[in-house]
């Protein structure tokens, strides 16, 4: 497991040095809260104080991008040539996927840090429990988005055109067609069937069913629990039995 | 027990064999050179024996280990300097090296003193702390391979090593490749570059189309060639039409030719065999050698002969 953590860190110093992108995502984020949040709550009459229910819609989103971005990251291996590297080295193929998972996490964690921060601090009368709770949730989550796209990343490893197209139109339908941004009973009913199906659904109302919103706009919170769980297990299964099984370096590298 | 065993191993790509049927062998402490051209399977052969591909069908073994069912283990033993150093754009060669000896446990007590060596060595000491995209293509290569030399792992897979790399360079790798067969390690390359190989191998393997041709030493295989070796022979004789006749006549010699009367060009089998023969029929016929030049067929030569394509040809699919 050393050698997992240290390609983690590897992978992960150059990110830091300086650590632009993410202090862009959390300027992104405080913008969006401040200002388009801010005005949107004015409008929005059906949920009382929307920017909090938005600002939890803008962490969902967040996930998933970053969850998004390491099957990204592993489809760039191979087409860079750094997945024979990668693939050539003493660490198991299992731990290697676990490593690919966990550089996703921390980078979530970093990603989130000031948006969660914010979120909580919005929302206020927060207890521990439910703090912990919460970052389990989004990370639970993570780990399922991120197991789907290295999925996707496996099927599209011929193409990382191909690979941005799936995961581009994928993204418009999971984050549109769920309730990141609008409770599911003030769906209409040709958008709440596609919303029953995102992951994205089930992340968004568990994750505010822990900070306190108001059950009636949620959907049932073991249900959302069962949802992800399976989302992940299979997800993640299905990611390490494909490294072990179907993963060669890119020929041509 | 051989280092390194294949039986019958196949690798398809849709409809193409890259490799077909190879039944391969290198001994322990030897280095093997893969020799052919683009497209011949070399590179597919080293990644499988890398553990980066699976084989379709067939067995590969590193040091006993399968590569198939116990691919964790032999990649403990192995190291691989790929034919391109690609995707560490962001990072700098020392934090390369350092990550790589980690994890290949280098131990740490001679870790940065091995990889301060090597940067000198390879004349990389000024580029060390330049981010990896800043790196020329000689010097990314010599990145690349200098991985292998701060693992010095027992059995080491070599692509193309000094593709890229100017002469200086390619002797100062050369020097430390035959630095770690001392040491005891197994070393597979892979080249297109006949002089490399003539200096490095032990044994050299051509590959054509996905096939073992032929496996031998540089020297068997360049005596197997008959008529390969050139003598261009500088006379003073009273009869050269008799002298001609009778070198003709001589074992070993295939053709011989007279540009003019005192020059002959004989391609014979086994110069160092012939040429005796040849002067003591020049005493016997009172002929007075001014010049003698033997020059022996290079491994494109056998190449040729038994593919009957130069090394530089793409083979038809």
């Amino acid at each position: 497991m050393r050698n997992a953590l240290r390609l983690v860190w590897f992978d992960l110093k150059p990110e830091l040095k300086p650590p632009v992108w993410i202090i862009m995502e959390w300027v992104v984020f405080l913008v969006q809260v401040g200002v388009y949040g801010a005005m949107l709550s004015q409008l929005v009459t059906g949920v009382e104080n929307y920017n909090r229910f938005f600002a939890v819609g803008l962490i969902i989103m967040i996930t998933f991008d970053m969850a998004s971005h390491t099957g990204r990251h592993f489809v760039e291996h191979a087409h860079e040539g750094r997945l024979p590297y990668l693939l050539s080295l003493p660490i198991s193929r299992a731990k290697l996927f676990m490593a690919i998972c966990l550089q996703g996490g921390t980078e979530l964690a970093l990603m989130l840090a000031v948006p969660l921060s914010v979120t909580f601090l919005i929302i206020g009368n927060l207890t521990w429990m439910s703090i912990i709770a919460c970052v389990l949730v989004l990370f639970w989550l993570g780990f399922g988005v991120a197991g789907l796209m290295l999925g996707l990343s496996f099927i599209a490893f011929k193409s990382s055109d191909l690979y941005t197209a799936i995961v581009t139109g994928l993204s418009t339908v999971i984050i549109r067609f769920s309730t990141v941004l609008y409770p599911f009973m003030f769906l209409p009913a040709q958008y709440a069937i596609p919303a029953a199906f995102s992951p994205l659904t089930y992340g968004s109302d568990l994750v505010r069913f822990i900070l306190g919103f108001d059950p009636t706009l949620l959907l049932n919170p073991y249900y959302a629990i069962s949802i992800l769980t399976a989302l992940s297990v299979s997800t993640l299964g299905l990611g390490v039995i494909l490294i072990q099984r179907l993963v060669e370096g890119v020929k041509s590298a | 027990m051989y280092a390194i065993e294949t039986k019958d191993l196949t690798k398809r790509y849709g409809k193409t064999d890259a490799l077909k049927n190879l039944d391969f062998t290198i001994d322990e402490n030897e280095i093997m050179v893969l020799l052919g051209p683009n497209g011949s399977g070399k590179t597919t052969l080293l990644l499988i024996l890398a553990t980066v591909l699976k084989p379709t069908s067939g067995q590969a073994k590193v040091m006993g280990l399968d590569v198939s069912t116990q691919s964790t283990r032999v990649r403990e033993i192995l190291g691989v300097a790929f034919q391109e150093a690609r995707g560490f754009w962001r990072h700098k060669p020392a934090d390369i090296l350092k990550f790589h000896a980690n994890v290949c446990g280098v131990p740490k007590s001679r870790r940065d003193s091995l990889i301060d060596q090597i940067f000198k060595d390879l004349e990389l000491w000024e580029a060390r702390n330049k981010l990896f995209m800043h790196l020329s293509g000689g010097q990314a290569k010599r990145l690349e391979i200098s991985k292998i030399f701060v693992q010095r792992p027992k059995f080491a897979i070599l692509d193309e090593p000094t593709s890229q790399v100017d002469l200086r360079g390619k002797r100062q790798i050369w020097a430390q490749i035959l630095k770690l067969r001392e040491e005891g390690s197994t070393i597979l390359i892979a080249t297109n570059e006949v002089r490399e190989a003539e200096y490095l191998a032990d044994r050299v393997t051509i590959l054509d189309k996905g096939q073992m041709v032929v496996c031998d030493t540089v020297r068997e295989l360049k005596d197997s060639i008959t008529g390969g070796d050139i003598v261009e022979l500088e006379v003073e004789a009273a009869d050269p039409r008799s002298l001609q006749q009778e070198l003709s006549q001589l074992e070993g010699t295939v053709k011989i030719a007279s540009p003019n009367s005192n020059m002959f060009k004989a391609y014979v089998s086994m110069a160092e065999s012939w040429v005796p023969r040849m002067t003591d029929i020049c005493y016997r016929k009172k002929a007075r050698i001014l010049s003698i030049r033997v020059t022996e067929p290079s491994l494109d030569d056998v190449f040729l002969h038994f593919t009957g394509r130069a090394l530089g040809e793409t083979p038809n699919a």
